[in-house]
């Protein structure tokens, strides 16, 4: 009687030791992928504050204004002038009727094979 | 063996049981002696272990100071004017280093700018930790950590970080190596409670809220540009701007140059560099006659539509102050500003009465440093009493000096219906403002101001200014005030000033801009304040307008509403 419960006790003890040893490389695998992981998380977070800075620098007004200036011929752009500005005010008011003739008379040309709209085109040398 | 028997000691002899039962007692015992001993070690190493003191600090700083992070820096438009970003510092631990002639030579091939004796010197010993170099690359990291030296290490600083260069630089001060702010805002912002939150440990990560300053970069950006121009349009010494929004007393921009960079705090000791604006006081010259002729009116003695009688100087003993544009007749209130008059300035200070004027000048908050964040700054030097010709030179801004943060002050006051509001740093909406307004001046003075602020720029020495700056209504006061060299008033040497508001309109900006020492930009100018201080004016104003979202209008019907009723 208590032999079988004697060898029961020894095989049950050593089934817990071999579980215990296996949680315990488990969990010291675990913290080391942790620890992988904490250590890539803060180079990538140093990374990204060096990205964030790069995109600071290159947002500045100080950075792009001298861009501006190199491009400046070949895209002809300039400081805005004040007679740049507009306003709704200033725009035309919208006839009260459509211009029957005039567009009676454009669609005959139209349809006669002169399109108006070269005339200027040719006029401003564009193709 | 003779005798058997008698007295003969008897043998006792144990039996088999007894003495096995003897047996296990004893090496009961001694097992038990062996488990306490084994025990009692264990529990005393634990002790031991327990009692162990580990050196968490750096060089006596704990390690959380040095990791401690600060918060980003924004501008108005959220746009980063401070970041911190992660840099790696190499540090060693000497007491781990096997070979110290093997560690110096690997680590003079990545770093051979450290010199050879330094680095033994710094490896030798039993120290637990020394730094070697900080605030590296992740390259140069890389490079290192391949050597594969044992006890050399890096440990994550956090390093700050200026994206905007010189531009804002004295606005944003800079930060020592150990992260703690050693001017400007930097230096503030640790006054206020980063300082506290580093201390604790808590400022760690990137979980700090930003601070939003008032600063518009782009406006920051035109001001900057324009006076770096100014310096080498005019050769001037020294050149400085600052624009504040009247109503909330924000700072929109605020440069002085010379600048340094606050990506590298070893520039900022170049002699001249400091800030102008805050601890530069000066001489303000005529821009001080709208402050004058504003604490006139406003008591009340005098009216915008008086006349004086500028045809002679005015004698005080030996002294005769005369003027400089001299018309010799007698003229209007608007004229004396119009010319800048000083017989004209000093008469309409008279009427008002000098201690009256010196009560004015208290009121407008001359006597005091500007109460603002920067910790740059100087107080004012304006005597306590005037005597009658210390009034009549103060009148025309001569014999006091402030720094351009009172003149913004004093002009934002001036033309934002009358209500002092100190400048400010840090991003305030109007209802904040409008509680902590103090009155100085009743809306209708400020009214009055705002037209002969427009009038100069229209007709008076402001009109040069007035050229780049077409359509905006922008109004202000020229002052040229002569340097004291060796004792005496030097009229070559001079420091200009312009002090502006814009849209007149309806005003939200005011600015001041000076020019230290300016040359004639070339034979057919000069070297008055229109010249530089004003022309510079125009054009941040033709600049920076839109981008404020004032849109230009040419219409006459504006100026003319500006001229007030007795007048029209």
């Amino acid at each position: 009687m208590i032999r079988n419960l004697n060898i029961i006790l020894i095989f049950t003890s050593v089934l817990m030791l071999s579980g215990v040893y296996a949680l315990k490389f488990s969990i010291e695998n675990t913290a080391s992928e942790r620890t992988a992981l904490i250590s890539q998380i803060s180079a990538q977070e140093g990374e990204l504050s060096l990205l964030k800075a790069d995109w600071a620098v290159l947002n500045q007004p100080g950075h792009i204004d001298p861009i501006v200036r190199r491009h400046e011929m070949m895209l002809a752009i300039g400081p805005v002038k004040q007679e740049q500005f507009g306003s709704f005010a200033a725009l035309r008011m919208r006839p009260a009727k459509p211009d029957n003739a005039g567009l009676d008379a454009l669609f005959l040309s139209l349809d006669a094979g002169i399109d108006p709209i070269d005339a200027i085109l040719e006029l401003e040398g564009i193709e | 063996m003779a005798v058997i028997g008698e007295f003969a000691p008897t043998i006792a002899l144990d039996g088999a049981r007894k003495v096995r039962g003897n047996l296990t007692q004893n090496r009961i015992r001694w097992m038990i002696l062996a488990l306490v001993l084994g025990f009692s070690m264990v529990g005393g190493r634990l002790v031991q272990l327990g009692m162990v003191e580990t050196d968490t600090t750096i060089e006596g700083q704990a390690r959380d100071i040095i990791t401690a992070t600060r918060p980003p820096i924004l501008d108005r438009n959220g746009m980063e004017m401070a970041v911190d970003i992660r840099v790696p510092s190499l540090f060693a631990e000497p007491r781990r280093i096997i070979d110290i002639e093997e560690a110096v030579q690997k680590l003079r091939t990545v770093l051979p700018n450290l010199s050879e004796n330094w680095l033994r010197d710094r490896l030798t010993g039993d120290k637990g930790f020394v730094w070697l170099q900080r605030e590296l690359s992740p390259a140069i990291e890389e490079r290192i950590m391949r050597l594969g030296i044992p006890g050399i290490d890096f440990i994550t600083e956090s390093k700050r970080f200026y994206p905007g260069m010189t531009e804002a630089s004295h606005i944003l001060g800079s930060v020592n190596i150990d992260n703690q702010g050693i001017a400007g805002i930097e230096r503030h912002m640790d006054g206020e409670d980063v300082a506290l939150l580093q201390d604790l440990g808590l400022a760690r990560g990137n979980a700090l809220a930003p601070v939003e300053l008032s600063i518009d970069m782009r406006v920051q950006h035109v001001m900057h540009e324009q006076l770096v121009d100014a310096i080498e349009r005019y050769q001037a010494v020294a050149a400085a701007g600052v624009m504040v929004d009247i109503y909330t007393g924000e700072v929109v921009a605020l440069a002085s140059l010379p600048d340094f960079n606050p990506n590298d705090p070893r520039t900022a000791l170049v002699k001249d560099s400091f800030n102008r604006i805050t601890a530069g006081i000066f001489e303000p010259g005529s821009i001080f006659k709208t402050i004058s002729i504003a604490g006139a009116l406003d008591s009340g003695a005098v009216r915008i539509n008086d006349q004086f009688d500028a045809r002679f100087g005015v004698r005080f003993g030996r002294f005769t102050i005369d003027d400089f544009h001299g018309k010799h007749r007698i003229l209007s209130l608007s004229e004396v500003y119009k010319y800048s008059s000083n017989i004209g300035t000093i008469r309409v200070m008279q009427a008002m009465g000098k201690d009256n004027y010196r009560a004015f000048l208290t009121t407008m908050g001359f006597d005091q440093r500007v109460p603002f964040e920067l910790p740059e700054m100087r107080l004012p030097t304006v005597p306590k009493e005037f005597s009658e010709i210390g009034a009549a030179t103060a009148s025309f801004g001569h014999g006091l000096s402030v720094s351009p943060l009172h003149m913004v002050a004093a002009y934002g006051a001036l033309t934002n219906g009358g209500n002092y509001i100190a400048p400010t740093l840090y991003k305030r909406d109007r209802a904040e403002a409008e509680t902590l307004y103090r009155r100085v001046v009743q809306p209708s003075t400020s009214a009055n101001i705002r037209y002969l602020m427009r009038l100069n720029a229209l007709e008076g020495s402001g009109s040069q200014m007035n050229k780049a700056a077409l359509g905006y209504r922008v109004g202000g006061k020229t002052g040229t005030a002569e340097k004291v060299v060796d004792g005496r008033y030097s009229s070559s040497k001079v420091t200009n000033f312009f002090a502006s508001a814009f849209p007149l309109d309806n005003p939200r900006y005011a600015m001041v801009i000076m020019v230290d020492e300016p040359k004639a930009e070339n034979p057919q100018t000069g070297t008055t304040a229109g010249w530089n201080a004003g022309h510079v004016t125009g054009r941040i104003v033709q600049r920076v307008a839109p981008m404020l979202g004032i849109a230009p209008d040419f219409s006459e019907i504006l100026d003319r509403n500006i001229v007030p009723q007795i007048l029209r």
